[in-house]
C-alpha cells in the first residue's frame, strides 16, 4: 500500500471517529474553561471573623478597626465569651475568631506583653492562611506603633525611632506567582494533564475502535503495511493535532488567563516535542490493548488525580514515598508538567531543566519501541486472522 | 436483584460483573488500590527538609547563627550556600530550591549598632502550598533570631529583668489556635476529600460502563424490554450496594483503622453516602441515555467528574466561587457529600445542621427520573420499530 493512501485512510479514521473527536477537539476545549471557572477569583478574600472583645478600651476598638479593614478579613460578629464565638462559628460558617484579653490596653501602658489569640478554621488551608494572614498583620501594625511610641518616649528621634524597633528586619519576596493567584498555581500544571490524558485517550479511542473492527473480522487498512510505516504516520498525526492544540492552550489560553509565558518559542517547541511525541507512543501502545474504546477513556480518567498528586507539585517530591515517585516517572505527565512549569512560569534556562528533557526523549524511545513491537503483534495477529476466516 | 421470573430469562447482573474482568476490576480492587495509593502520597503527612539556599554576604557570628535557626527548622533544610545572590536566583528558577535567603554585608555590625539591617527572602511561590510552608517556617525561625538578639540588647541596656526586656522586644504577644483540624494536618484533610472525589469518578464512570456494556451484549430494546424501569433499577442496584462498601471501608479506613479524628458520628455519615452514590448513579445515567454510544457517553462522563475535586471547595474554598462556577459545584453529588463529611469530622456538628445538604442531594431525583423516561422512550420507540 502506498504511503499517501496510508494518510488517507489514518486521517478519516480519525476524523470519522465521534468519541476520539469529541474527546480531543470538545475535552481540549471544554476543560480550558471549566477548569479555571473555580478559582476565577485567585484569592480568597473579606473572610467572615468573629471578634471577642474582653478589653473594651480605646485600643482594642482600633485594633478592630484594623483587622476590619484588611482586605483579608471582615468583623461581621462581636461576641462576649470565647465559647459563645465557637458556636456562632460552627452555626453561621465563619473562618476566624479573634481575642482581644482583657486588660490589653493596661498591660500594654504597663510594658507587660499581652497576647492576643487569633483563631482559624484549619479545616480548610487557603481560608485559615487568610485569615491569619489579615488579623496578625493588624497585630503587627499596632505591635509596632507600639515599639515606635515606647522608642519615642524613651527619647529617640521619630527617624530613628521608626527604624530601630527591630534589630534585623526581613524582607519576603514571593516570586513566580507573586500575588499567590490560585489560577496561576493550579492550571498551568492542569492544562499540561489535560493534553497528555485526551491525547491518551484520543490515541486509545482510535486503537481500541480498530481491535473491536478486527475482532468483528473486518478487513484493516494497515494489515498489510508495516508497522513502522503505521507508527510514524499516526505519530505525524497525532503530533500535528496536539500541537495546535498546544498553542492555543500555551498561547491564546494562558493570556486569557493572565498567566506568564516565559519560554522561549525554540525551548517549548523541544520540550513540547518530547513531551508530545513520549506520550502518543504510550497512547498507541495502550490502545493496542483495550478491547472497546470507552475502556480507554475509563484508564485515563482514574489515573488523572493520582498523577497530579504524586508530580511534585502540590506536595513536594521528597515527601512521596520513592516506590510511588519511581512508579510516576514512567508517565510521561510527570516530568513534563514540572519542566513547562519551570521553563514558562519560572524562567528556567534550557539547561536547567535537561534532566527533565533527557527523561523525557527516553520515555519517547522506550514508549516508540514498544509501540513499534506492539503493533507489530498486531499486524500479524490481524493477518492471521484474515487468512483463518 | 432480579426477581424469580426474570432470572429464569436472563443471567444476574452479578454473573455479568463475574464474567467481565474490566468490570470486575472496576468494582473489587481498582478503587481500593486507587483510595491506597493517594493516603500513601501523603502518608508522610508533613513536610520536612525543604530544600533552600542562603548567601552569606556577611560572615558573621550572627549570620551563621541565623543560618543555624534556618536550619534547625524541621520544616527546612540549608541545602546550597550560594557565593552570590545571581547564582542563588538562577537555582531558584531552576527548580533546586523552594527558597534563598540572602544575608546582607555588616549585618552583624549593624545589628549592634541599632541600624537594623534586613535579610532579603525569595521564594518560590508557584507552588502555593509548599510555599506557604516554607514562608511561615523560615518567618518563625526568624522571629526566633530576632527574639535572642533583641532580648539579649535590652538585657544589656535599659531593662535588667528578662521579662521586661522579652516585653520589650515583644509588645504584642500572639497564641495562633487552628481550630477543627488540631494537627493542622493538611495532607490528612486533602486525602479524606481527594478518595471521596475518586469515589465519585468510579461510580459515575462504572454506571456508564455497565450500561454500555448491556449495549453491547444485546442491544439496548431487548435488553429494556417492556419494563424498562424494572430493568434499571435491577440492573443499578448491585452496583449500589458494591459502591457502598468501597464507600464504608475508606471511612473505616480513615476514621477507624488510621485513626484520624472525628467529632461526629460515622454511622451518620455511612448513612449519607447512600443517597450520595443514588446520586452520581441517577447523573451517570442520564448522561449515558443522554449519548446512547458507549465511547462518547464515557467522554462525557469523564468531562462531568474528572473535575470534582477543583469543585468540591476543599482546596479553593465554595464561597469565593464565582456564581457559574457555584451552579456546576451544586451538580456534582459528592460536593454535597463533602460538606456533611467534614461538618460531621471536623465540627462534629449536630445533624439537622446537614439537612440542607440531604435536601440537595434528593434533589439528584430529577436527573434519575429524566434518565428513566428517557429509557422508556427509548424502549418504546424500538419496540414500534419492531412492529
Amino acid at each position: 500500500m502506498k504511503i499517501q493512501q496510508l494518510i488517507t485512510n489514518e486521517l478519516r479514521a480519525v476524523f470519522t471517529n465521534h468519541a476520539l473527536l469529541l474527546t480531543v477537539f470538545g475535552g481540549v476545549l471544554f476543560y480550558s474553561f471549566l477548569y479555571p471557572l473555580p478559582y476565577a477569583k485567585q484569592l480568597p478574600r473579606e473572610q467572615s471573623v468573629v471578634v471577642v472583645d474582653l478589653d473594651g478600651s480605646q485600643l482594642s476598638r482600633r485594633l478592630i478597626r484594623m483587622v476590619d479593614a484588611t482586605p483579608q478579613v471582615e468583623i461581621v460578629r462581636q461576641s462576649h465569651s470565647l465559647s459563645q464565638a465557637k458556636e456562632l462559628m460552627v452555626r453561621e460558617k465563619l473562618a476566624g475568631i479573634l481575642v482581644i484579653p482583657e486588660h490589653f490596653y493596661r498591660d500594654l501602658l504597663q510594658g507587660k506583653s499581652p497576647t492576643l489569640s487569633y483563631a482559624g478554621d484549619a479545616s480548610y488551608f487557603l481560608v485559615y492562611g487568610t485569615v491569619l494572614e489579615g488579623m496578625m498583620m493588624a497585630g503587627k501594625t499596632l505591635a509596632a506603633e507600639v515599639s515606635v511610641t515606647r522608642l519615642l518616649m524613651s527619647g529617640q528621634a521619630m527617624e530613628l525611632a521608626e527604624k530601630q524597633y527591630h534589630a534585623v528586619a526581613i524582607g519576603m519576596h514571593a516570586l513566580f506567582n507573586e500575588a499567590g493567584g490560585y489560577v496561576n498555581y493550579v492550571i498551568p500544571a492542569i492544562f499540561v494533564l489535560i493534553l497528555h490524558q485526551t491525547l491518551l485517550m484520543g490515541t486509545g479511542i482510535l486503537g481500541a475502535t480498530q481491535n473491536e473492527m478486527v475482532n468483528n473480522g473486518e478487513k484493516m487498512y494497515w494489515q498489510n503495511t508495516s508497522p513502522f510505516n503505521l507508527l510514524t504516520v499516526r505519530a505525524i498525526l497525532f503530533f500535528v493535532i496536539y500541537a495546535l492544540l498546544s498553542l492555543y492552550y500555551f498561547g491564546v489560553a494562558f493570556q486569557f488567563y493572565d498567566i506568564a509565558r516565559l519560554a522561549d518559542m525554540n525551548a517549548l517547541a523541544f520540550l513540547s516535542t518530547v513531551f508530545l511525541l513520549s506520550t502518543i507512543f504510550l497512547g498507541i501502545s495502550l490502545g493496542t490493548l483495550f478491547p472497546r474504546p470507552e475502556l480507554a477513556t475509563a484508564t485515563a480518567l482514574i489515573s488523572s488525580l493520582p498523577i497530579i498528586f504524586s508530580s511534585g507539585i502540590i506536595w513536594p517530591e521528597s515527601a512521596i514515598p520513592s516506590p510511588i515517585v519511581m512508579a510516576a516517572s514512567m508517565i510521561p505527565a510527570i516530568p513534563a508538567m514540572k519542566a513547562y512549569i519551570l521553563l514558562n512560569q519560572m524562567g528556567a534556562e534550557l539547561q536547567q531543566i535537561q534532566a527533565l528533557l533527557t527523561h523525557l526523549a527516553l520515555l519517547t524511545l522506550f514508549y516508540g519501541v514498544t509501540a513499534f513491537t506492539l503493533l507489530q503483534v498486531k499486524t500479524k495477529r490481524c493477518r492471521a486472522k484474515m487468512r483463518s476466516l | 436483584m432480579p426477581s424469580g421470573e426474570r432470572s429464569n430469562k436472563q443471567p444476574s447482573e452479578w454473573h455479568h460483573i463475574l464474567h467481565d474482568p474490566w468490570l470486575l476490576s472496576l468494582v473489587s480492587w481498582l478503587p481500593p488500590l486507587c483510595f491506597l495509593v493517594i493516603y500513601l502520597i501523603f502518608s508522610q503527612g508533613l513536610a520536612r527538609d525543604l530544600d533552600i539556599g542562603i548567601v552569606d554576604l556577611d560572615q558573621s557570628k550572627l549570620s551563621r547563627k541565623m543560618a543555624a535557626n534556618y536550619d534547625a527548622s524541621p520544616t527546612l533544610l540549608v541545602k546550597t550556600s550560594y557565593p552570590s545572590p545571581q547564582e542563588g536566583t538562577k537555582a531558584l528558577r531552576g527548580g533546586e530550591i523552594y527558597a534563598l535567603i540572602i544575608m546582607p554585608v555588616d549585618l552583624e555590625k549593624k545589628t549592634i549598632l541599632g541600624q537594623t539591617p534586613k535579610v532579603e527572602v525569595f521564594y518560590n511561590n508557584q507552588f502555593l502550598l509548599i510555599a506557604k510552608l516554607v514562608k511561615s517556617a523560615i518567618l518563625s525561625a526568624h522571629s526566633t533570631t530576632v527574639a535572642q538578639v533583641e532580648t539579649l540588647k535590652n538585657l544589656s541596656t535599659h531593662t535588667p529583668i528578662i521579662g521586661q526586656a522579652m516585653a520589650a522586644a515583644i509588645p504584642i504577644g500572639s497564641q495562633v489556635t487552628p481550630l477543627f483540624n488540631l494537627n493542622t494536618n493538611y495532607a490528612q484533610f486533602l486525602v479524606s476529600a481527594i478518595i471521596p472525589a475518586t469515589w465519585q469518578i468510579f461510580i459515575v464512570m462504572t454506571t456508564v460502563l455497565c450500561l454500555a456494556a448491556e449495549m453491547r451484549r444485546g442491544g439496548l430494546s431487548s435488553w429494556l424490554g417492556s419494563h424498562p424501569v424494572r430493568a434499571i433499577l435491577d440492573k443499578l442496584a448491585p452496583y449500589t450496594l458494591l459502591f457502598w462498601l468501597q464507600g464504608i471501608s475508606f471511612l473505616l479506613g480513615m476514621f477507624v483503622f488510621l485513626g484520624w479524628p472525628i467529632h461526629g458520628k460515622l454511622s451518620y455519615l455511612i448513612f449519607c453516602q447512600f443517597p450520595t452514590i443514588c446520586a452520581c448513579q441517577a447523573a451517570g445515567t442520564l448522561i449515558f441515555f443522554l449519548s446512547k454510544n458507549p465511547a462518547r457517553s464515557l467522554g462525557l462522563a469523564a468531562a462531568y467528574s474528572a473535575p470534582g475535586l477543583a469543585f468540591m471547595g476543599v482546596t479553593f474554598p465554595a464561597t469565593d466561587m464565582t456564581l457559574p462556577a457555584r451552579i456546576w459545584r451544586s451538580l456534582l453529588p459528592v460536593s454535597h457529600y463533602i460538606d456533611i463529611q467534614i461538618a460531621q469530622t471536623n465540627y462534629g456538628s449536630p445533624l439537622p445542621l446537614s439537612l440542607p445538604q440531604l435536601r440537595n442531594l434528593a434533589f439528584f431525583i430529577v436527573p434519575g427520573i429524566i434518565a428513566l423516561m428517557l429509557a422508556r422512550k427509548t424502549a418504546r420507540s424500538s419496540q414500534q420499530q419492531n412492529r
